[in-house]
């Protein structure tokens, strides 16, 4: 008897495993997001009318375009650190390094892009 | 300095859940956990129950989650942890009372890799020791320091979603024989190691490596273990 060794999603996410595990999740969210924004298209292309109509309102939206544009950047980044670093294990000494490397490329082209999506959303 | 520990509690006699207890005590900043953890068993609640041996990291028993991220016990200081501890078990084992863990799914996975030397080769002519190059030794060091405290494969998202993965402690002693060039089953191994449930689940969290309290570098070992299932080549 004892207690279930299940860890829930909750518990999970409150494990202190720093930069890494963040990246780690956020990996997850990208990917996630992707596969919905991927469903959502393909179902708005089989519903017409109405239906068709707001499911395209959604993912048309700024805020939406902010969302899917934070996924693909940051998988995409990301992915090509840990394809990096699984070519060459040596590399994993500058994990840190590594991380720092990635916020670095990934917050101006985030923000250049975030500026351009928000400006274009408020009609400049 | 007054230092409030909030434990995990769990008697699967009279609980049907979980729950928290908090203590208060003095203690010095330069006190162990596990110190504070024994005074609080000896002095304010005999009921605690958590694994403790030999209290100087080497044994790996005291594993435990505090303030949430893994840690021995014996080898985490008060000041390094503040004056508000929290105190939790490791987490993908069930938990059997309090602080103390099931680890027989942890050990029934580090038996798999074939944690033994393999040589069937009849001995040297001298009938002695089967000698090894430092450069060869070298090549093994760091991974020969694991000690099974299981501070790696808790923190692990991959072990935590399906303890059928083999887990970073079974893949660092995999590569600690893997790479001893006395060892005549890396093949065998490899074949182990390369099954779905082995290196393929390992998603480069890098938890295990910050975890591990032997600082081995374990992202790492497992990565040349997965670059030597791609090529086939030891080096």
């Amino acid at each position: 008897m004892g207690l279930s060794r299940n860890v829930s999603l909750s518990t999970a996410l409150r494990y202190k495993g720093q930069g890494p595990f963040l990246t780690f999740i956020l990996h997850r969210i990208g990917g996630l997001g992707m596969a919905i924004f991927i469903g959502i298209h393909i179902l708005a292309s089989f519903l017409s009318g109405d239906v068709g109509n707001a499911i395209n309102a959604v993912y048309e939206s700024w805020v939406f375009q902010l969302f899917i544009f934070f996924c693909v950047l940051f998988h995409a980044i990301n992915g090509l650190r840990i394809t990096i670093v699984d070519l060459w294990p040596k590399l994993i000494e500058h994990e840190r390094e590594a991380i720092w490397l990635e916020w670095a490329v990934f917050i101006p082209v985030y923000a250049i892009a975030a500026f351009a999506i928000i400006r274009s959303a408020l009609g400049g | 300095m007054e230092v409030t520990l909030k434990i995990f509690r769990y008697n699967p006699e009279v609980d049907q859940k979980f729950h928290y207890e908090t203590y208060t005590l003095e203690a010095e900043e330069t006190d162990r956990v596990l110190d504070v953890l024994e005074r609080i068993k000896g002095q304010k609640d005999g009921t605690l129950s958590f694994r403790r041996s030999c209290a100087h990291g080497v044994c790996g028993s005291d594993a435990l989650r505090i303030n949430g991220r893994n840690m021995l016990a014996c080898k985490t200081l008060v000041r390094d942890v503040g004056e508000k501890i929290t105190v939790e078990p490791i987490l993908g084992l069930k938990v059997i009372k309090d602080l103390i863990v099931d680890m027989e799914p942890f050990f029934d996975n580090y038996k798999k890799i074939l944690p033994y030397f393999i040589n069937e080769s009849p001995l040297p002519a001298d009938g002695k020791e089967r000698l090894q190059s430092a450069e060869a030794r070298a090549r093994f060091d760091e991974t020969t320091k694991c000690i099974l405290c299981a501070c790696c494969t808790t923190s692990c998202p991959s072990f935590w979603a399906s303890d059928d993965y083999l887990g970073p402690a079974a893949l660092v002693t995999a590569h600690r024989f893997i790479f001893d060039d006395r060892d005549e089953a890396a093949a065998e191994r490899m074949q182990i190691i390369s099954e779905t449930s082995g290196l393929a689940r390992c998603h480069t969290a890098y938890n295990c490596t910050l975890a591990c309290p032997r600082e081995i570098p374990i992202t790492q070992a497992i990565g040349e273990l997965k670059m030597v299932s791609v090529t086939g080549k030891l080096d």
